[in-house]
C-alpha cells in the first residue's frame, strides 16, 4: 500500500511539474516604456505595455503567476484568476498595460516605468520562482519599443536576443503580434534553394528509413535469438537434461510442413488411421443479419382494443 | 404581387437552388468517377471497402447545388454536417484510428521471425522519393511534392495525414489517388513482378517461419515503438497507435478493446473517412490540371516502389546462403497495402509452382511497409511541416 502511495505521490508531483514547464516557456517578448501615439488601450489611453509570449505548442493559463518591475518585491502584481483571456493559446501573445491601474481590468497592472533610465521587469511563477526577466535600455525614445529579435528565443535576460524598434519600415513595433513576420515556411524554402532536384531528400530520408527499420530488425535478432537461448534453458532445467541435448532436439531433422500432410493423409487414406470422431459435433454459428429495422413486427402497431 | 407572381417567383427561386440549375460538366464527370468506383467494387471487387465509401462520397460531395445560398451543406462550408465529418480528415485524426486498428488486426509474427524482410518494407520506400524527385522537377513546392510522393507508400491513411499537414488543399486529390491505386494493386504490380524476375526467381522456395512466442509478439510494439519513435518522433501519431494496437492484440488481457479497434472502431472510421474523402472531391475543387499530376505521379510512384522491393530482393540475395534465398515475389509487398500485395506475391508464387505458398513469407515486408510507410512520412512531416 505504502508502495502505490509513493507511486501517486511521484505521479502528483509529476503532474504539477507538467504545468510548470508550460509556465516556463512563458517569455516577455516587448516592451514600450512611453507610448505616446502608438498600441491604444480598451479605455483609449495611450500606456507603456509589456507583451508575454507563450513559445509552447500547447496553450498556457497565466492566471497566478506575477509582473513585477521591483527586484524586492516579485509579486508586485498578480495576474488575476477567474478571466477565460489569462489563457494563452500556442505560440501568442498577450498584452499587459503598464499604467498604475489594476482597477481597469485583468490587463492593466500597478506597474508603471520611469522613461530616462533602465527599468528591470521580470515575471514569475505562482511558488515565486523565476520564469523570465529583462532590464530595458535608459536610452528607449518614446515610441520606440524594446523587443526579442525572434519572438521567444534567447536565454532569460539576456541583452544579445533583443533589440529597439524604432518603428521605421523593417524595424517596426509589434504590440500582440510576432516580432518576425514569417511569410513562408522556412524549412520549404530551404529545400526548394540547397535540393532542387529532391536527390538530398531521397538520400537522407531513406538513410533514415533504413536505419530505423535495421534498428528495429536487429533488435528483434537479438531478442529472438536470447528467447531461444532462455526456452532452451527452461526447457532442460523441467526435463533434467542437458542444454546439449535440448538443442539437439531442436534441431529439425526431416521434413517438411508438406511431407508430413502427405504421410498424414496417406495413413489416413490407406490404414483408415484417424481418431474417432462420430459423437463430435461441429457447429457452425449461421450469421443473419437481423435488426429490429427489418422486422416487420416492429412497424405494426398494436391492435386496438375494443 | 400577385398569386401568379408569388408562385412563379418561389418556382423560380427553387429551381435556381436545384442540382439541374447548377450543374455543370465538371460535376457529371466527378458523378461518372464515382459511379466508375463503385462498380469497381461491386462488379470487380477491388477493395469494395473503401470504393463503395469514396465512390458514394464522390456522388455526395459532386450533387450540384447554389454554394451562395447559405445552406450549410457543402463539405467546406463551416458548421454543416459534412464538414464535421470532414474534421477527421482535414485535421488528421481519422487516419491515426485507423492505425490503431490496422495495428490489432495485425499479426507480426512473420516478421518478428525473419527479421530481415522488414529491410524489403524499407526499400519500398523507394517509391515515396523517387516520385517526389519527380514531383519538384514538375514544378510542385517540396512540401506539396511530399505530400504527393508518399501515395507511393500505397498507404491510404499516411497519406491522408500528411497531405492534411504539408498540402490540404490537394488533400482530396491525393487521397482518391492513394485509394484508387491500392484497389488497383493486383493490376499494376505483377506485370513489374514478371519483369524483373526470371523463371529460376519465381521458383524459389522458402523455409517455413519459424515459431514465435508470445513474449516475442508482447515485447515486438513496445520495442518498435520506442527504436522507431526514438529515430523519427514526428511519426508518433501513426506509429503509436499502430503499435498501441498491436500491444491490445497481443497482451492477451485486452481482447476485448482490440476487437473493438479492429472492428467496430476500424468500421466505423474507415465508412467516415472513406465517405469524407470522396465528398471533398468536389468538381470545382478537384478537376484541376494538378490532380491529373497528381494521379501521373502517384501511378509512377506504385510502380517505383513494387520495383525498388522486388529489385531489393535481388540484391539482398547476392549476399545469402543458398539455403535462405528470398523469393523476388515477395518484395512487391514492401508497399504498405495490407494485404493485398502479399496476396498477390502468393498468388504468382502458386502460378508457377502450386505448391509454393509465399503469403505468411510476404506478410513480413507487407507489415514493414506499414512502419516503413509511417517512418517516411514521419521524415517528410519533420523535414517540411
Amino acid at each position: 500500500m505504502k508502495k502505490y502511495l509513493i507511486m501517486l505521490l511521484v505521479l502528483v508531483m509529476a503532474a504539477a511539474n507538467a504545468q510548470a514547464q508550460g509556465r516556463k516557456s512563458l517569455r516577455i517578448n516587448e516592451v514600450m516604456v512611453q507610448n505616446d501615439s502608438g498600441y491604444v488601450d480598451d479605455y483609449g489611453r495611450y500606456s507603456a505595455w509589456i507583451e508575454l509570449f507563450n513559445s509552447n505548442f500547447a496553450p498556457v493559463e497565466i492566471s497566478s503567476i506575477f509582473i513585477s518591475n521591483d527586484p524586492e518585491n516579485v509579486k508586485k502584481y498578480p495576474v488575476p484568476l477567474g478571466d477565460v483571456l489569462t489563457r494563452i493559446p500556442k505560440r501568442q501573445h498577450v498584452i499587459f498595460w503598464a499604467d498604475g491601474n489594476p482597477s481597469r481590468g485583468t490587463f492593466h497592472t500597478n506597474i508603471t516605468f520611469t522613461p530616462g533610465q533602465e527599468n528591470w521587469i521580470g515575471i514569475f511563477d505562482a511558488d515565486g520562482s523565476l520564469i523570465d526577466e529583462i532590464t530595458i535600455p535608459a536610452n528607449l525614445l518614446p515610441g520606440q519599443s524594446y523587443a526579442r529579435k525572434i519572438d521567444g528565443e534567447g536565454a532569460i535576460g539576456d541583452p544579445e536576443a533583443w533589440e529597439i524598434r524604432t518603428g521605421e519600415m523593417g524595424n517596426t513595433v509589434t504590440p500582440s503580434s510576432a516580432n518576425v513576420l514569417r511569410e513562408t515556411n522556412k524549412k520549404v524554402e530551404m529545400f526548394a534553394e540547397q535540393d532542387e532536384n529532391g536527390f538530398g531528400m531521397a538520400v537522407i530520408a531513406m538513410c533514415i528509413v533504413f536505419s530505423a527499420l535495421l534498428l528495429l530488425s536487429v533488435c528483434f535478432y537479438i531478442i529472438s535469438k536470447i528467447g531461444a537461448k532462455v526456452t532452451r534453458r527452461n526447457k532442460a532445467a523441467s526435463h533434467g537434461i542437458d542444454l546439449k541435448e535440448v538443442e539437439k532436439s531442436d534441431r529439425p531433422n526431416h521434413d517438411t510442413g508438406e511431407e508430413i500432410a502427405a504421410i498424414a493423409m496417406a495413413l489416413h487414406d490407406h490404414l483408415d488411421a484417424h481418431d474417432r470422431e462420430n459423437t463430435v459435433l461441429t457447429i457452425n454459428k449461421v450469421k443473419r443479419a437481423y435488426s429490429p429495422w427489418n422486422s416487420k413486427i416492429y412497424n405494426m402497431r398494436d391492435m386496438p382494443r375494443h | 404581387m400577385s398569386f401568379g407572381e408569388f408562385l412563379t417567383s418561389n418556382l423560380t427561386e427553387f429551381w435556381q437552388l436545384t442540382g439541374f440549375y447548377n450543374a455543370t460538366w465538371q460535376h457529371f464527370v466527378m458523378i461518372a468517377v464515382g459511379l466508375f468506383f463503385i462498380w469497381l467494387a461491386i462488379k470487380k471487387d477491388f477493395e469494395p471497402m473503401l470504393l463503395v465509401p469514396i465512390g458514394f462520397g464522390i456522388l455526395i460531395g459532386n450533387i450540384p447545388f447554389n454554394t451562395e445560398a447559405g445552406l450549410e451543406i457543402g463539405i467546406y462550408e463551416q458548421g454543416s454536417v459534412l464538414n464535421i465529418l470532414y474534421n477527421g480528415v482535414s485535421a488528421g485524426w481519422y487516419p491515426p484510428l485507423i492505425f490503431l486498428g490496422i495495428g490489432a488486426m495485425t499479426d507480426f509474427s512473420a516478421l518478428i521471425a525473419n527479421p530481415k524482410l522488414m529491410l524489403i518494407g524499407a526499400s519500398a520506400q523507394f517509391g515515396i522519393f523517387g516520385a517526389y524527385m519527380v514531383a519538384l522537377l514538375l514544378g510542385f513546392a517540396p512540401d506539396q511534392a511530399g505530400a504527393i510522393a508518399i501515395i507511393g507508400g500505397a498507404d491510404g491513411p499516411t497519406a491522408i495525414f500528411l497531405s492534411s499537414k504539408l498540402a490540404p488543399n490537394l488533400m482530396g486529390a491525393i487521397a482518391v489517388s492513394a485509394y484508387s491505386y491500392m484497389a488497383l494493386v493486383p493490376v499494376i504490380q505483377p506485370p513489374i513482378m514478371r519483369l524483373f524476375t526470371t523463371k529460376k526467381e519465381r521458383l524459389i522456395k522458402m523455409k517455413p517461419a519459424r515459431a514465435v512466442t508470445q513474449n516475442e509478439k508482447i515485447i515486438f510494439p513496445i520495442v518498435g515503438l520506442l527504436l522507431t519513435c526514438f529515430v523519427v518522433p514526428s511519426g508518433i501519431p501513426l506509429l503509436g497507435m499502430l503499435f498501441f494496437g498491436n500491444l491490445l492484440r497481443e497482451c492477451g488481457v485486452t481482447t476485448r478493446l482490440a476487437k473493438t479497434a479492429s472492428n467496430a472502431l476500424t468500421d466505423i472510421v474507415t465508412i467516415l473517412l472513406g465517405m469524407t474523402v470522396g465528398a471533398s472531391t468536389q468538381a470545382s475543387e478537384f478537376l484541376t490540371t494538378e490532380t491529373i499530376g497528381i494521379f501521373a505521379l502517384g501511378f509512377m510512384a506504385f510502380i517505383i516502389a513494387s520495383t525498388s522491393g522486388v529489385l531489393f530482393v535481388k540484391l539482398f540475395n547476392l549476399f545469402l546462403p543458398k539455403s535462405k534465398k528470398i523469393n523476388p515475389l515477395i518484395g512487391n509487398a514492401g508497399v504498405s497495402a495490407v494485404p493485398m500485395s502479399a496476396r498477390i506475391s502468393n498468388n504468382l508464387g502458386l502460378e508457377y509452382d502450386p505448391s509454393n505458398y509465399l503469403l505468411m513469407h510476404a506478410m513480413g515486408p507487407n507489415v514493414a511497409g506499414v512502419i516503413g510507410s509511417a517512418v517516411a512520412a514521419g521524415v517528410l512531416l519533420g523535414f517540411l511541416a
